[in-house]
């Protein structure tokens, strides 16, 4: 980009990237029960980092999610994958579900399933790709490859 | 036995991480596999012989019915037997050959790791088993000719010998597979008890098979592969290529031969026939080579062509001569083949043109080998002698001619078995030229453990009936019938004698005119330069290939992007297509829907059309992105809320880095008008496809969907009423294991694809 993002548009990003990641994590959580999901989750943090590219460039990104796109697809498929295991290790087949319900002091009886674990682990990798992608796309052309 | 198997694997992977403090030592230690193997044999041989199989049974896919099956008979203690003795002998021979090349460990893990297989090749009852052990091997053997890794005629070696045996080996396993789904198991000796009958289809399984070991022993017309192996270290050659790999095949076609014979006839006449021409060729290429190491590598095929038709052609009577014959050839070709490394080791050549006086020299070594040649060259009072008569005996019994045959290639054996003894071990040019130098005498395994050899062989030509019982059984064992011969030291006065003198007397006087030989081999040698040679057709057939890959990947990988995908579309259009024209169409009813449907249908198409007339690109990913939200509402209007979000979501994900790329692209289109009818062509063609289909399958579903036992199942089993995410996370949770696997896969290769590139033109603008 030759010319300098506005200013009113990087501070409006930044002001509702915090709100709209908390959207996605709600997403997550409730995917189990309701519309959402890891994916779906991913894919609305995934839109916050273009979002914040398309604003101030790779800095801003770096302000909001200050990670690495290679250490949370790792993570992702980390997570994933031990989830897996340890419904193996508890005496079920890989992957198989299963819930710890408790009840907690002001909120309630809550309900954990197995598979969030899961999704989370999908919904780190969603972040990572769109991540990954937006820094290696995102690069400055020069001046020719513009005008070509 | 599993247990001499893990001693090996043990052994093979500790040698190889030990292999900078125990340099050369590695061998000895190595020693300790066949060294176990020969205890195991001894401690478990008496009941074997007796015929008892010995059976042993490890699970090891239980679920896929794979099991590791091992049962060692007495046709298979024979050949145990050759892989122990001869394995002790050779890795304590290495371990004085090499140097202190700091490589010589792994090499002598890989020897080991080879012993193993070769146990595991000859001990398996499950055919897979055995092919395992059988590529096993050739990987191995790989590993060993192209030892000396710098030089490329090793490497181009080892390359040749990989791909003449593996690909051997794939016909071997084509035709495993064919024969044990025929017969309903896998297990050698229930197939061998009950064997398929035969067919067709059976036919082409045998010769499957017969093709596999006939790469492996290196028969007529694959045997160019066994000289050029000759690139690996002696003890290599001494162990592989002349004592046990190279009687795989052999192993196996007298392992199966009484159940190919039931289902094809042309079986025995062609392995006869093969074992012949690989004989004769072997033997007469014998004749030219000036490498002593060379001359007995065609000497072993010529005798690897020999065992071949003795032990491959089902008979019994043949098979006997045929087994003492193979441990005749193993104790002395390998002592040979020892002899041939010291001389390289002490002399620093093995040409026989310059070795000179090496029988003052080298005494000990000489009278070795004399020991051994006389052996090979079948000399009454030799166990080579005793074992060829045997041989001739049965291809008497046999008729055809067959002994006359065997007879003229035994007149080439004793012609090169002179040269070799003249060659190496005589004074050439007496007065004129000294004999080679040599440091002082070796005193250690590089003399002695050749001698070790040599003195069994000596041992039980004086006396066969050591090894007769052996033979008896494992004849008893795989062929069922009584006594079918007998290893006497003096057979009395039969035909078989006869012709064992002729091919005698005929060698050595050939070998006394010995210049009338190399004027013949010479003009044969030179007329048959123009007619095609095994290894000719084997470097034509790898140019041809490595043409026809570049050829064809040109095509095929032109690096146009359009092209690529208008392959995939078509042929992913095509094959289901084709089915669904086949299978005929039966009239599909159009699904109904309100206002609200008309409406975004309306839409999706609209913003589809004006794609098709949009010149900038900006504007067409927007109507992409159109045609993606237009579905998200339909998805929406019929009920899936979860698609639907995911929908719009990844919509606008693929918008914003699709204009991220754009930067890099020209404004607008501008194809030529023919590439712009192609892709109407393939466009048009995957919405028809894809319309009809989705029509035709709509209105065929005939079992219930699966999706109904899912949403019941969503609640109970995984406590979750999002039945979209149930699916995702739990149902098909492996799948989506995966497709987040692909996921990252994909980024890093994206980023790894444009990073590069991007820096790069950001340096050098």
């Amino acid at each position: 980009m030759n010319r300098r993002p506005s200013p009113i548009l990087e501070h409006g990003v930044v002001s509702a990237a915090g709100p709209m990641l908390v959207f996605s994590i709600y997403l997550l959580a409730a995917g189990h029960n309701q519309p959402g999901g890891g994916f779906a989750g991913g894919l609305v943090a995934g839109v916050i980092v273009v979002l914040a590219w398309a604003a101030g460039g790779p800095d801003t990104v770096r302000r909001i999610i200050p990670v690495r796109s290679s250490v949370l697809l790792g993570l992702g498929l980390v997570v994933a994958t031990l989830t897996g295991f340890i419904s193996l290790v508890v005496g079920g087949g890989f992957l198989e579900s299963g819930y710890v319900e408790r009840t907690l002091p002001l909120i309630g009886t809550v309900k954990v399933v197995s598979p969030l674990g899961f999704d989370i682990g999908v919904y780190l990798v969603v972040v990572g790709m769109s991540l990954g992608l937006v820094r290696a796309l995102g690069g400055e052309p020069t001046e020719e490859e513009v005008g070509s | 036995m599993f247990l001499v198997l893990l001693i090996h694997a043990a052994l093979a992977l500790g040698v190889v991480a030990a292999r900078s403090r125990l340099g050369r030592s590695s061998f000895a230690v190595g020693a300790f596999g066949p060294l176990s193997l020969l205890v195991w044999l001894i401690t478990n041989g008496r009941s074997i012989a007796d015929g008892i199989p010995h059976r042993e049974t490890i699970g090891w896919v239980p679920s896929l019915d794979l099991v590791l099956d091992l049962r060692v008979d007495a046709y298979a203690l024979v050949f145990l037997y050759v892989i122990a003795v001869a394995g002790i002998c050779i890795l304590l021979y290495a371990a004085r050959y090499f140097g202190s090349d700091p490589k010589v460990g792994t090499f002598a893990g890989t020897m080991v790791l080879f012993g193993g297989a070769m146990v595991g090749l000859v001990a398996a009852d499950h055919l897979l088993a055995m092919f395992l052990f059988w590529e096993l091997t050739t990987i191995t053997s790989y590993l060993l000719i192209g030892y000396s890794d710098q030089q490329e005629s090793a490497r181009s070696a080892a390359l040749h010998a990989a791909m003449v045996t593996g690909g051997g080996g794939l016909a071997l396993l084509a035709g495993m597979v064919m024969i044990g789904t025929e017969s309903g198991t896998f297990t050698i000796s229930e197939i061998l008890a009950n064997p398929p009958s035969g067919s067709a289809k059976m036919g082409i399984a045998w010769a499957l098979v017969l093709i596999g070991a006939v790469t492996k022993s290196a028969q007529f017309p694959f045997h160019g592969w066994l000289p050029g192996a000759m690139a690996a270290p002696t003890p290599a050659s001494a162990y592989l290529h002349s004592a046990t790999m190279v009687k795989a095949g052999i192993f196996l076609v007298g392992r199966l031969a009484p159940a190919a014979l039931m289902a094809a006839t042309w079986w025995q006449p062609t392995v006869l026939s093969i074992g012949f021409v690989t004989m004769i060729i072997g033997g007469w290429q014998a004749l030219r080579q000036n490498d002593l190491k060379l001359l007995l590598a065609y000497g072993t095929v010529s005798q690897l062509g020999f065992l071949f038709l003795l032990v491959g052609s089902g008979e019994a009577k043949l098979l006997y001569g045929g087994l003492a014959l193979l441990v005749a050839h193993a104790l002395f070709k390998a002592t040979l083949f020892m002899v041939v490394g010291t001389i390289d080791h002490e002399a620093g050549t093995r040409d026989l043109r310059r070795l000179s006086g090496l029988r003052t020299s080298l005494p000990a070594v000489f009278w070795v080998a004399v020991l051994a040649a006389a052996s090979m060259a079948a000399l009454p009072l030799t166990f080579g002698f005793v074992a060829k008569e045997a041989a001739f005996d049965g291809l008497v019994k046999s008729g055809g001619g067959l002994v006359a045959l065997a007879s003229f290639a035994s007149i080439l054996t004793v012609v090169y078995t002179g040269r070799f003894l003249i060659g190496a071990f005589g004074r050439h040019h007496p007065g004129h030229e000294p004999a080679t130098p040599l440091g002082p005498a070796p005193r250690n395994a590089l003399v002695w453990a050749p001698i070790v050899l040599a003195a069994a062989a000596a041992v039980l030509g004086l006396v066969p009936g050591l090894v007769a019982p052996a033979i008896d059984a494992a004849v008893v064992a795989s062929r069922a019938t009584a006594k079918a011969g007998k290893l006497v030291l003096w057979p009395g006065l039969v035909p078989a004698l006869g012709w064992s003198m002729v091919s005698l007397v005929i060698g050595s006087v050939l070998l006394w005119q010995n210049a009338l030989v190399q004027r013949a081999t010479d003009i044969v040698g030179s007329a048959s330069r123009r007619l095609p040679s095994a290894d000719g057709a084997f470097r034509r057939s790898v140019a041809g290939l490595l043409s026809f890959a570049d050829r064809s990947s040109g095509l095929i990988q032109s690096g146009s992007l359009p092209r690529y995908i208008a392959i995939i579309l078509l042929v992913a259009v095509f094959v289901p297509a084709t089915a669904l024209f086949r299978g005929g169409i039966s009239g599909g009813s159009m699904p109904v829907g309100g206002l609200l449907e008309a409406i975004l249908g309306l839409l999706i198409v609209g913003a589809a059309a004006t794609l098709l007339f949009t010149t900038r690109r900006f504007a067409a990913v927007l109507l992409l992105g159109g045609v993606g939200y237009g579905v998200a509402g339909l998805f929406a209007v019929f009920g899936g809320p979860d698609l639907s979000l995911t929908q719009l979501l990844v919509e606008t994900l693929v918008v914003a880095l699709f204009a991220l790329v754009l930067r890099y692209l020209p404004a607008t289109f501008t194809p030529a008008r023919f590439e712009r009818t192609m892709r109407l062509v393939v466009a048009v063609a995957v919405a028809a496809f894809v319309f009809l289909g989705g029509l035709v399958a709509f209105s065929s579903r005939q079992a219930a969907p699966v999706s109904d036992r899912y949403v019941e199942l969503s609640v109970p089993e995984a406590q979750g009423a999002n039945v979209v995410n149930v699916i995702l996370v739990d149902f098909r949770g492996f799948d989506t294991l995966g497709e987040i696997t692909v996921l990252a896969i994909a980024t890093l290769g994206v980023s790894g694809l444009v990073l590069p590139i991007v820096r790069s033109r950001r340096e050098s603008p």
